[in-house]
């Protein structure tokens, strides 16, 4: 399946702003079924330094700066990839979730210390008793990780709000569980806190999602706009993907375009400026079968 | 150790006789009492000195602690800004082979530190290879991702390393914790160093004892050579936290110690991924920065976005090779408790050496093994965070605890067992120090420091040694109360001369221009000037109140009186008429003390303390007895809370000091501060706000036709009675009066005097812009002067059929337009760099 994807995001200032440093998580990543067609990235007013690269979890990072005075920024970025549909393994062949958490301590091959990264706390995920006792339901003893983390989805899907405006990116996770309501952004660290508290890995995937255009349908939530879930690293499947936001095992209707910890280190864009007073910042996102 | 007062030999005399404990190391006597060999001639000559005398020159290292400002900042505590440093008069002797050992460990320390950052911000080797567990970098927060990959200049991440030792009951040295980012107390062991040779100046000589400078000039010799393009005078900058660092005052002393500007992030900017100082004059290019700010907050794009300290771009600067960092950002990652457990094994493999200088036993929770020796041994360690960072618990001593505490806190570690470490709780050994009347043994540690030279690390000979607040407690630390003490390690062979204030070698250029001030220093010192002329006015204005309100013969009635209290409403502002009454009303001493005691928006209190803010952010820039005598107008001021019923005669007491202090403050800085730009902008600020309040004086007084009852009062605000005395004699009028506080400009306190002041300062200002025609600040400065020098006092002293000198009116209402304006320029043209950064919000970051 091929997708064109566009997201705007546009910043007006209320004063000219003097100079501005940017990072971009912008561009899709090329993954086992995910082919990256092209992409372009569009920066107005234009900028004076450019550089591309690739950064410590492989996202491809565009890093620019403005230094001519400017009271608006407007990054455009379009891209084409095509999605092979993503076949799940069966989850009873995955083996009992302890298995993976033991082996991530023990194992000491180039994969799994990658995948050891996502086990620890990071900048916007704390561990809390209560996690683990949310989590733990889900994880009896000897359970194939796959149907435990599938189950675990799903019920976040179930018992949690979808509800916009409800938390900022400063919400603390407690308090999330505590309400029982958030955004794809609150979701995603939620199930990556509860997993990573078992000492398994768990990765956040920042992206989009494909909503179809049906008569009357109810198609998937967090769409047109930037959308956020987890992987959970399995030793011998690699990563499985799951949206506790829509309670489902991604199949080809989500594109990939950035992971990390948390938030923090997938943010699709970054910016620091000098000046503007007040600012105002829209977004849109486009994902659009060829 | 207890004191029989029964045996009082005559020698040693009282108050050294000094019992070291049996259980512990002491550093100055064996057991039976003999000074150790090293010890010996400090030992001698201290008691030939006497305790009258030790007390007597430890009086004097105390005054000059203070006199020098040599402050550490206490967090949590409000009084806790700027406590002076406690210095113990006896120094800490080493031998010279001991200190050659240990010199050597330190080095070989350093090395370990230095090759296991380029393993781990590079292929891991050591983490595959099981050397370390992969939780103590990818679990640890100070594992900075965003530098991963990045191989500074010459592979050197550790330019400046310090290392907290303790030594043993078996005499040997351990070290208890690594500083690696950005290790501080160099300053004050060199600061120790000034007063304590000061004190004991012939004992100093006599011991011939290892300088310091040596050090320091290496430190400045290899910063100078990391300069990425080979400059001839590469810039290295010292950049601080602030002001409101625990360890700021040395931020400012080994900034100007060195030689290097002291600047914050603001000062910075990042343009074409090369990193530059805002200064007056223009960008200009940074080389070396000297860090003594945390790593993750040094760069809000790529670290931490909450850092409001940073400068955004810094990362992607180092990436491109354009500026050196020191120590290299990410350092702080090997400076973890947790890591002293594995430092041995990692010795071997990384340098082929076997570790010479020993890590205290140390046990990582996170490992089944030595989690159950911890969880075991909990009442003789020391448990401690296994990392350092915002979520770190404090460190416990398991001894300490109560049974229920102690299981209290295993649980704890059992929660997380990688979140903690213990630690064998070293029994540190003792030295005599001055206990203001005897000398007693207290514990002590010492942190040395090594910096960079060539292939290895050249050691400091000497170092912080710190000490334990009373005789039982264990705590070593500033933070806790503790005192420190010179270090003397005694020399092999004869001890060089060096000092770095006659640096060797080379001619330094002869500089005068000042250009390269930072603009936010600038900012501070324009404040400074403004906040510290309307603090002197306010007080020398309720001097004037309350003295001929407490004073009948003064004439508490006379016409001045009023116009005193509304010059007193025009600079606090608060509303007109708000001030009035008669002598003796109770509502109007109450405003009275409210103006001098509250702390909201103008009252003397609040401006003194924005005089002192700003003075703090300046602090680098003034010189020591200016610092001083601001840092004493504050406290009286935070006196004033103290007090909780003020008389008005109390009033007048705190005022007559506290216009002492503010003619001092001005005195000194027009006669100590190089007339540089710095200068010239504090003056400014001060002649900006004394024009302004004079404009707004004379407007709302001698507008009025009725004005001559208020002529004296307005003479005495302006401080020209005596002037006008000796030129009028007795006669008041309304056109000398006018003359003298408006277009006079050979009065120093006449508003043409501080315009004509201003626009001096202008011509010598550096200029950036090179465009044609004067600046706008200029512009404006000169059509304000004009305006004073056209006008034609006929004109302005007529009255028109409403009573009122229109004419005057309208050019004191132009005055009060221009002035602000002027301000507004200026700030544009020189001072508008000195804004803050913003981090953007993405719309992601409210929720999707």
């Amino acid at each position: 399946m091929v997708y064109r994807v566009s997201h705007v995001t546009s910043y007006r200032y209320a004063q000219a702003v003097s100079i501005c440093h940017n990072e971009a998580r912008l561009t899709p990543r090329t993954t086992s079924h995910q082919k990256l067609l092209r992409t372009q990235l569009l920066v107005e007013p234009t900028v004076a330094t450019h550089d591309r690269g690739v950064d410590y979890f492989g996202n491809v990072v565009h890093w620019f700066s403005l230094q001519e005075a400017h009271t608006h920024l407007d990054v455009t970025a379009v891209s084409e990839v095509d999605i092979s549909r993503f076949q799940a393994p069966a989850a009873a062949l995955s083996g009992p979730w302890e298995h993976t958490r033991d082996r991530l301590r023990e194992d000491r091959s180039a994969e799994a210390l990658a995948a050891y990264e996502f086990v620890f706390e990071s900048p916007h995920i704390r561990f809390d008793a209560d996690l683990i006792a949310y989590a733990q339901a889900s994880f009896p003893r000897g359970r194939p990780l796959l149907e435990a983390v599938l189950e675990l989805t799903r019920r976040i899907h179930k018992e949690f709000q979808y509800q916009p405006g409800s938390t900022t990116v400063a919400t603390p996770l407690r308090e999330v569980l505590r309400a029982r309501r958030g955004v794809c952004q609150d979701f995603a660290h939620l199930q990556i806190g509860m997993l990573r508290s078992l000492g398994l890995s768990a990765r956040y995937v920042s992206g989009y999602i494909y909503n179809q255009p049906k008569e009357g349908a109810r198609g998937l939530t967090g769409a047109d706009a930037s959308h956020a879930w987890v992987a959970v690293y399995c030793p011998d499947f690699g990563y499985v993907d799951f949206d506790p936001t829509n309670g489902v095992i991604p199949s080809d209707e989500h594109v990939t375009l950035a992971w990390g910890r948390d938030f923090s280190d997938a943010s699709p864009l970054k910016g620091v400026i000098l000046g503007g007073g007040e600012h105002t910042v829209s977004v849109a996102v486009d994902v659009a079968r060829v | 150790m207890t004191q029989s007062q029964s045996q009082a030999p005559s020698y040693p005399p009282e108050g050294f006789r000094y019992a070291p404990r049996s259980s512990v190391y002491d550093e100055a006597f064996v057991p039976s009492g003999e000074p150790r060999a090293h010890y010996a001639e400090l030992w001698h000559g201290v008691e030939e000195l006497g305790p009258p005398e030790i007390s007597k020159r430890w009086e004097q290292g105390r005054r000059l602690i203070r006199e020098n400002g040599v402050t550490y900042n206490v967090y949590g505590d409000p009084r806790g800004m700027d406590r002076p440093w406690v210095l113990d008069p006896i120094p800490l002797v080493l031998a010279a082979k001991e200190w050659n050992d240990l010199a050597r460990g330190l080095d070989q320390r350093a090395r370990l530190l230095n090759a296991l950052l380029a393993d781990l911000y590079g292929p891991q080797a050591t983490l595959r290879e099981r050397l370390l567990p992969p939780e103590l970098v990818v679990g640890c927060p100070a594992f900075l991702r965003p530098l991963h990959g990045i191989e500074p200049p010459a592979g050197v991440y550790l330019h400046l390393y310090a290392a907290d030792l303790a030594r043993g009951p078996d005499g040997g040295f351990w070290v208890l914790g690594d500083r690696t980012q950005a290790p501080s107390g160099a300053g004050y062991a060199l600061e120790n160093r000034i007063v304590v040779s000061r004190l004991l100046a012939q004992l100093f000589r006599d011991c011939k004892v290892e300088r310091l400078a040596p050090f320091f000039s290496a430190l400045r010799e290899s910063l100078a050579n990391l300069a990425p393009r080979g400059r001839e005078q590469p810039r290295v900058v010292l950049l601080t936290s602030g002001a409101y660092n625990e360890t700021y005052f040395e931020h400012a002393y080994l900034a100007r110690y060195l030689g290097y500007s002291l600047i914050e992030g603001a000062d910075l900017t990042v343009r074409d991924q090369t990193v530059y100082l805002k200064t007056l004059g223009g960008l200009e290019r940074v080389d070396v920065i000297l860090r003594r700010m945390d790593d993750g907050f040094c760069d809000p794009l790529s670290l931490r976005s909450d850092s409001s300290l940073g400068i955004a771009g810094l990362v992607r600067a180092v990436r491109r090779g354009n500026v050196t960092i020191a120590n290299a950002l990410g350092s702080g990652l090997v400076e973890s408790p947790a890591l002293l457990a594995f430092v041995p094994a990692l010795c071997r493999r990384l340098l082929d050496e076997e570790l010479e200088l020993p890590s205290v036993a140390t046990w990582w929770c996170g490992e089944e093994p030595a989690l159950r020796y911890v969880i075991d041994h909990l009442p003789e360690l020391v448990i401690k965070p296994a990392f350092f960072g915002p979520h770190a618990p404090e460190p416990v001593f398991g001894g300490a605890l109560s049974v229920e505490e102690r299981a209290e806190l295993a649980r704890r570690i059992q929660a997380r067992p990688a979140a903690f470490v213990g630690q064998e709780q070293v029994a540190l050994s003792t030295a005599p120090v001055w206990a203001g009347e005897s000398v007693q043994p207290r514990h002590a540690s010492l942190r040395a420091f090594v910096a960079r030279a060539g292939d290895g690390y050249v050691a400091l000979p000497g170092g912080l040694t710190r000490v334990s607040s009373s005789r039982n407690s264990l705590v070593v630390s500033m933070q806790r109360g503790g005192g420190s003490k010179d270090t003397w390690v005694l020399a092999s062979g004869l001890p060089s001369s060096l000092s770095l204030l006659k640096p060797a070698g080379g001619r330094i250029e002869i500089v005068r221009t000042g250009a390269d001030l930072p603009s936010r220093v600038a900012d501070n010192l324009f404040w400074l000037g403004r906040y510290a002329e309307r603090a002197e006015g306010t007080a020398r204005l309720l001097r004037s109140v309350i003295m001929r309100l407490t004073d009948d013969t003064l004439g508490a009635r006379s016409p001045e009186l009023a116009v005193l209290l509304h010059a007193l409403e025009v600079t606090t502002e608060v509303a007109a008429g708000s001030l009035t009454g008669p002598p003796g009303s109770v509502r109007l001493e109450r405003r009275l003390f409210e103006l001098l005691v509250e702390s909201d928006h103008r009252t003397l209190r609040a401006t003194i303390e924005a005089t002192f803010r700003a003075g703090s952010m300046a602090r680098d820039r003034l010189s020591a007895d200016t610092w001083r005598v601001l840092t004493q107008l504050h406290d009286q001021v935070l006196e004033f809370e103290l007090r909780q019923r003020l008389e008005l005669q109390d009033g007048l007491e705190s005022l007559n000091r506290l216009v002492l202090g503010f003619s001092a403050f001005s005195g000194l800085a027009m006669e100590n501060m190089t007339h540089g730009p710095g200068w010239r902008f504090a003056d400014i600020g001060r002649r900006i706000e004394r024009a302004f309040h004079g404009a707004r004086l004379v407007r709302s007084t001698l507008v009025a036709a009725d004005a001559p009852a208020a002529f004296e009062g307005i003479l005495e605000v302006a401080d020209s009675t005596i002037t006008y005395r000796s030129r009028y004699r007795g006669f008041v009028a309304f056109e000398p009066v006018l003359d003298l506080v408006l277009t006079d400009e050979t009065n120093p306190r006449s508003i043409a005097f501080q315009l004509v002041a201003i626009s001096e300062h202008l011509d010598a200002l550096p200029r950036s812009e090179r465009g044609v025609g004067l600046p706008p600040a200029a512009r404006t400065m000169l059509r304000a002067l004009t305006s004073i020098r056209l006008a034609d006092f006929a004109t302005l002293g007529r009255v028109s059929a409403g009573g009122r000198r229109e004419k005057l009116d309208e050019l004191l209402a132009c005055l009060e337009t221009d002035l602000p304006l002027f301000a507004d320029q200026l700030t544009l043209s020189y001072l508008a760099h000195a804004e803050p950064s913003v981090s953007l919000g993405t719309l992601e970051d409210k929720g999707v």
